[in-house]
């Protein structure tokens, strides 16, 4: 039960009626049991909350920082009109915009409410519960009780890198030969030939094809399609780092989604793994067109777990998965200690077979760091951040060794560059 | 599809009988405790049988033929020809504290404060504290007399018949006690103790033990607010508490449980090299600081020059002579800085030097 704000006004209006008329302990007692028996018939006389039934329709899923909208049935199978106050509880990361809903119901009748939900944290986003409030006929008290409705909205990753998409899907043209073919790599296949126009690499004339016509050709190449690409995420204590707004793990999300967008595009399959002590998602031979809707369903509910990811199972992981030769885009920290320890032992098991590209999210607080001047606090900080650089710059140059490429770049850059190497990697003729 | 998680009558009822029981036992423990030990009662009081009660002095005047009338409250107090003990004189109203010694036979008072003295006994005067211990008459008080030696201490008093070393007053009908300790339990059968109490209590056929409790309308200052106002502002106030109760009770009840969020842990990344600046700063460690620092320049000042990697440091430090004309020897490769100030100018140093070989 609750009361409403009528019953202490009432009680208060009861004060002066006690003081001018009845000033005695039974005058008291008198006001007392009339406010006592409003609030019995109210409870009494209120619609049953517990027989309310409901049921949920809506978004499941929504992109996070777009608005989502869940919408929720009440029907009253009872005898009484239910009236009052409903509200949808939500996680307060949902971002619900109101749960609270003035209901009137009437017998045998449903009525349905919409709940706007604008999600502020990634993942999936639940209901709580439904508490009804149903006030009495004369408004002093209300039956109250909850109702477990369940449902989940996946606040999707919000890929800001889409942005540089269609620059890079104009690179991609470009290197598909449908336009001059300025870059030729080794490996990559014979494709047509066309006349030369201003602007096409001399290298590329066909001196042959020339002879027999009376236009100097040019031949075009075509890169390789069909080649295999795995991201692979790891989602270990290092990715729990917060750099700016978001952890390391959101960062690299956005930069496996640019590149699985340009891959797809550039005709090669793409798979996720996503990895600490054991499999957290994957996503696995899925067409194209349902590619990043898979990849942001499966990256959506990921959150870091503060273990130390086991970089031995992780590479056995994937020589599981990939029967041919494919593009491995590890995305991870470059933190020396479980690189030096975890991961570079089992290395050349895996660059035997697989072109390894290792992505790492780099933090702008560092290099800002390295640039302190003034006292000894800053130089201090300089120094120390000088440290870490070296000690990234020596990482990668062991990888570099191990026949890794890597890619290390601040949140921002991380997904051009990241999609950039692998333009470059196809350009060469290199997947 | 929905369930309901409210609770319905049965499950309150599961809930609550378990403090139910709880609760009804505690209170009938209470019960039967406080009717088992009804002896008990406060300092001094005839029917209480702790050491500091006094109920074995009233038995020894019941037996002796006095009529013992325990008094809490000065209503309906009538002490006229009888021996009236008071055993906290300082609570009542000195006023009516007049009234009941005219009334009486004879008074007794129990270390009583200057004021009550100069309102009823002004033959008498508080002189100061008297450690409690055997003493010995020391006057010609027939009651002292008989008794003998008596514990007896508390209060000092100055009048023209003091016993005790002035523990014991008398002013005409009045005596006054400077402590407690021949008249409790405890200590009723040390020394003449007993032989004191039921002579100074005994004087007359009926004894009024007037002990001043909270509620005595007799009590010093007791003239209580809800006295004066009309009944109107009283009653009316008791409603707008009420009213408050409802209040609080309409506030407090919430629409549904508070909803938490399960937050995933967090830890800035660059928390590790700001730790390690602080450990440097701490150790003072100028010399791996500087190391740091140099190596950065050097790596710098390498891609600038166009030099290898491993280029040695004389070849280093001729080709920024060569571009600048300046001896960086002791500046890249010399000695490690003695003190922060001196670390802070090889920063700026370096990177003047930098600045001046891109340019």
């Amino acid at each position: 039960m609750a009361l409403t704000a009528r019953t202490p006004l009432l009680a208060l209006a009861g004060a002066l009626v006690v003081a001018l008329l009845a000033p005695t302990l039974a005058g008291v007692l008198a006001v007392c049991a009339v406010i006592l028996a409003g609030v019995v018939a109210d409870l009494l006389f209120a619609g049953s909350v517990r027989a309310l039934t409901f049921s949920r329709d809506g978004a499941t899923s929504v992109r996070l920082g777009e608005r989502a909208e869940v919408r929720l049935r009440v029907t009253n199978p009872g005898r009484r009109t239910v009236r009052g106050v409903l509200r949808d509880a939500w996680q307060p990361s949902a971002g619900a915009e109101t749960d609270r809903h003035r209901v009137a119901v009437p017998p045998g009748q449903a009525r349905t409410l919409t709940t706007v939900l604008r999600p502020t944290r990634r993942g999936d986003r639940l209901a709580h519960r439904v508490t009804v409030r149903a006030v009495g006929p004369l408004g002093l008290a209300a039956r109250q009780g909850s109702h477990e409705v369940p449902w989940a909205v996946r606040a999707l990753p919000p890929f800001h890198s889409r942005r540089h998409l269609p620059g890079r899907l104009d690179r991609l043209r470009r290197l598909d030969g449908r336009s001059a073919a300025h870059v030729r790599g080794q490996g990559t296949e014979f494709d047509s030939l066309r006349e030369y126009v201003l602007g096409d690499d001399v290298r590329s004339i066909d001196w042959r094809a020339t002879a027999r016509t009376a236009d100097v050709m040019v031949r075009t190449w075509r890169p390789e399609r069909d080649r295999h690409v795995l991201l692979v995420l790891d989602t270990g204590r290092t990715a729990a780092g917060r750099i700016g707004d978001g952890t390391r793990l959101d960062a690299a999300m956005d930069a496996a989604l640019l590149l699985a967008a340009l891959a797809s595009r550039a005709g090669d399959r793409v798979d996720l793994l996503a990895y600490d002590r054991g499999v957290r998602a994957s996503v696995q031979g899925v067409a194209a067109a349902q590619l990043l809707p898979s990849l942001v369903t499966a990256m959506a509910p990921l959150e870091p777990e503060l273990v130390e990811s086991d970089a031995r199972g992780l590479v056995g992981e994937v020589l599981r998965r990939t029967r041919r030769r494919s593009l491995v885009v590890l995305l991870t920290g470059l933190d020396p200690a479980p690189l030096e320890e975890g991961l570079l032992p089992v290395l050349p098991s895996l660059t035997a077979r697989h072109r390894l590209l290792v992505a790492a999210v780099a933090d702008p607080a560092v290099a800002q760091l390295a640039r302190g001047r003034g006292d000894a606090d800053a130089v201090y900080g300089a120094a120390a951040a000088e440290r870490t650089l070296a000690e990234r710059a020596h990482v990668t140059a062991l990888l570099a060794r191990h026949g890794a490429e890597v890619v290390d770049a601040v949140p921002d850059r991380l997904p051009p560059a990241l999609a950039d190497r692998y333009l470059d990697l196809k350009a060469a003729g290199r997947l | 599809m929905s369930t309901s998680v409210s609770p319905d009558a049965a499950r309150v009822w599961r809930a609550a009988r378990a403090p139910l029981v709880i609760v009804f036992a505690v209170l009938a423990t209470a019960v039967v405790l406080s009717l088992s030990r009804s002896g008990d009662g406060g300092a001094l009081d005839p029917e209480s049988a702790t050491e500091d009660g006094s109920r074995a002095v009233a038995r020894l005047l019941g037996a002796q033929g006095v009529t013992v009338e325990a008094r809490h409250s000065s209503r309906g107090l009538d002490a006229r020809g009888a021996t009236l003990f008071v055993t906290r004189p300082d609570l009542v109203d000195p006023g009516t504290l007049r009234t009941l010694t005219r009334e009486a036979a004879s008074v007794v008072l129990l270390a009583p404060s200057q004021d009550t003295l100069d309102a009823v006994a002004p033959g008498i005067a508080e002189v100061g504290p008297l450690a409690e211990e055997v003493r010995r008459p020391g006057c010609a008080l027939p009651a002292a007399v008989a008794a003998g030696g008596v514990t007896l201490g508390g209060t000092d008093y100055a009048a023209v018949l003091t016993c005790y070393d002035g523990a014991l007053a008398t002013d005409g009908a009045v005596t006054v006690l400077g402590g407690p300790a021949p008249l409790t339990n405890a200590r009723l059968d040390e020394e003449g103790n007993a032989a004191l109490a039921l002579r100074v209590l005994g004087g007359h056929e009926r004894l009024v033990w007037y002990l001043p409790s909270p509620g005595d309308p007799a009590l010093r200052g007791e003239e209580a607010l809800t006295d004066l106002l009309p009944d109107a502002w009283v009653f009316g106030a008791a409603q707008v508490g009420v009213a408050a109760v409802l209040l609080a009770l309409w506030r407090a009840r919430r629409l549904g449980p508070v909803v938490s969020e399960p937050l995933p842990v967090v830890v800035r990344a660059a928390e590790t090299v700001e730790g390690r600046a602080r450990l440097y700063r701490r150790g003072g460690a100028a010399d791996h600081a500087a190391e740091a620092l140099r190596r950065a320049s050097i790596e710098r000042l390498l891609s600038a020059l166009g030099l290898p990697c491993d280029a040695e440091p004389a070849a280093v430090v001729a080709a920024i002579a060569a571009r600048t004309g300046r001896d960086t020897a002791a500046l890249l490769y010399g000695p490690p800085p003695a003190d922060d100030a001196a670390l802070v100018r090889l920063a700026d140093e370096l990177d003047a030097l930098e600045n001046e070989v891109r340019l």
